[in-house]
């Protein structure tokens, strides 16, 4: 057995990243634990979020010192999270499959390399410049242009594509940046999984007199099927824990649920960001320790993903987020 | 009529061909392959030069296969066998550096001018490769797959064409109960021969085989040997095989390539018990190849 340190150190190795898992989950959970006693399962279901008076004597509730007033509330974060996140995968997704197959099939070996790398930079973009860009180009474009466009033609029909624009930050603004980013993902990740398509299926379906559309689209795509929803799975993950970019354009909705799709919002994420310094100035910690609790909600709704995404594909050969 | 003793389907066109009178085997017309062919000919090979690139892989190959026959393709790897089967239904044409010269004809149409529907090509002509492609779906999707891309049908009527495919290739006995199960759970002869039944699913004319049978086991093998037999009724079937045994199986003309050039080509029978050349010869008993 001349293998064993050496397995010992690959074992070793390898249980590192469960291990790191379970420590975060655990770290999550011991801090927020006041939080959750304090906040019971009303913390999901009650959507304003109000640190109460930080400045008074606080009041004991449920065995917990809390600021008097103090209610905490995450609805309208998880709603902001899942909203942005959907729609962002609605706009990404054809996209995305668009420029894979494109980046596959639609252009010559020589320009494929370039192409390709191209994408892939964009996935390299950090996301705070995607956020600039979506707060000083954006936005305006979607106040004054996208907004009215949409609002005029698909918003006669579905309500909840009309009514108020307002300033162009909100959930469209957010979702756009969001699937600009989550773009390269999913596309890369379906390119990688198009090109391993062997050659001979793909002769075998054009022997059949199928055209080059068909060849992709009734041969190929069903064989990358798993590849594509690991792929969206990976971007939600992306898009769900989105933080700097979101806040930028999102608006910043406070206690208010979306009701279109112009409406300000607030991701879980950028909350946590954008309220932590407020949550440090209050003295018994039920703040900051709320926060820690919207952040083990988020990771708890990214492992529910991704255990999804395993029973979806049947494989287990999906990247993680 | 003029020139070698083969049946023409248009007399006016030219028979004598450069280079065509010079292939060994038709020098007298006396052993042309074709004056046993009863049924005529479906498909005509004329002066067919093929190139990878700068490379040239087919020399001035011309050779005609009968209907309602086997005609196999034997040689040594690389010696463009498959190459020449890929012309009759224009496959090179995926691969932008791949060019042929010269003329296919597919009855009374020249398959390489450049108007030709490849799409109607390919429905006229199916092709089994080497390895097994079933694709990523139910055994009766796989089937049903060619049939979708030219008719919409009934769901019964579907359903019949996908069985009346599958009892062609003997496998519906073995799959009527799972059909909607993947296509890729099958066995390697299985998925053979659910591929065969998707090209004859498309009732196509001619059966193009690329080594059917070289990724399978004997057994397997022989069943593929035993539908080649059955198929000919109905189609006219080209293949390519390294297993001289095979061809000599299941063919009733073998072609013998030699470094993209056809050596010799006649009756199965007599290439394999008596062959003019001494190259095939040679290769027959196994002296190179």
């Amino acid at each position: 057995m001349t293998l064993k340190p050496f397995r010992m150190v690959l074992l070793l190795a390898t249980s590192l990243i469960p291990l790191a898992l379970a420590a975060i989950f655990v770290f999550l959970v011991r801090y927020s634990w006041p939080a959750i006693h304090f906040n019971g399962f009303g913390f999901l279901a009650r959507h304003t979020w109000s640190l109460g008076n930080l400045y008074a004597n606080p009041t004991v509730k449920h065995g917990q010192q809390v600021p008097i007033g103090a209610d905490y509330g995450i609805l309208v974060f998880i709603v902001g999270t899942l909203s942005t996140s959907t729609v962002a995968l609605a706009i990404a997704i054809p996209v995305s499959l668009g420029v894979a197959v494109f980046l596959a099939e639609g252009l010559s070996a020589r320009l494929r390399p370039l192409f390709s790398f191209i994408v892939e930079l964009l996935a390299a973009v950090p996301s705070v410049v995607y956020g600039l860009w979506g707060y000083s180009v954006l936005t305006p474009i979607i106040a004054h242009d996208i907004g009215p466009a949409v609002r005029d033609s698909v918003g006669r029909v579905i309500p909840f594509f009309g009514g108020s624009i307002g300033s162009g930050y909100g959930l469209l603004a957010a979702s756009l940046v969001l699937a600009l980013m989550v773009v390269p993902i999913i596309a890369a990740t379906v390119r990688d999984g198009l090109a391993r398509v062997p050659a001979e299926t793909k002769e075998a379906a054009y022997a059949l007199g199928a055209t080059h559309f068909e060849v992709v689209r009734r041969a190929m795509l069903p064989m990358v099927r798993s590849n594509i929803i690991g792929a969206c799975i990976l971007g939600l993950g992306r898009a769900l824990g989105e933080t700097m970019a979101v806040l930028m354009v999102s608006g910043g909705a406070l206690n208010y649920l979306p009701n279109n799709i112009y409406s300000p919002v607030t991701t879980m994420a950028s909350f946590i960001v954008s309220q932590l310094d407020s949550a440090l100035q209050d003295p018994t910690g039920m703040a900051v320790r709320s926060l820690a609790e919207i952040a083990l909600i988020l990771f708890i709704i990214a492992v529910l993903t991704n255990v999804l995404a395993r029973f979806l594909t049947g494989s287990r050969n999906v990247p993680t987020i | 009529m003029g020139g070698p003793g083969l049946l023409w389907h248009n007399p006016e066109r030219r028979l004598a061909a450069p280079g065509w009178q010079q292939l060994p085997s038709f020098g007298d017309g006396l052993d042309s392959p074709m004056d046993s062919a009863q049924n005529g000919i479906k498909i005509k090979v004329r002066n067919l030069h093929f190139y990878y690139g700068k490379e040239a892989a087919l020399h001035d190959i011309s050779l005609d296969v009968a209907t309602s026959m086997v005609t196999a393709f034997i040689g040594p790897s690389g010696c463009g066998k498959s190459t020449l089967l890929r012309t009759f239904n224009r496959m090179y044409e995926l691969y932008p550096d791949q060019r042929a010269e010269g003329e296919v004809w597919l009855d009374d149409r020249n398959v390489l001018l450049p108007g030709e529907d490849l799409y109607r090509l390919r429905s006229r002509i199916g092709m089994v490769f080497q390895k097994p492609t079933p694709f990523p779906m139910s055994i009766h999707e796989n089937v049903a797959f060619g049939i979708r891309l030219y008719e919409r049908m009934p769901k019964a009527e579907l359903d019949d064409r996908v069985e009346e495919a599958l009892r062609q290739v003997a496998l519906w006995d073995e799959v009527s109960g799972k059909l909607h199960q993947s296509g890729m759970s099958l066995s390697g002869g299985q998925q053979q021969r659910l591929c065969m039944a998707r090209a004859v699913a498309l009732k196509p004319e001619v059966l193009l085989l690329d080594e059917p049978a070289s990724a399978l086991d004997p057994i397997s093998t022989l069943k593929i040997e035993e539908l080649i037999y059955e198929l000919k009724q109905n189609y006219t079937i080209v293949i390519v095989t390294h297993n001289m045994q095979q061809a000599a199986r299941v063919s009733d003309y073998t072609a013998f390539m030699y470094l993209g050039r056809v050596v010799e080509f006649g009756d199965t029978n007599k290439i394999f018990t008596n062959p003019s050349m001494k190259q095939t010869e040679d290769y027959i008993t196994g002296r190179y190849g």
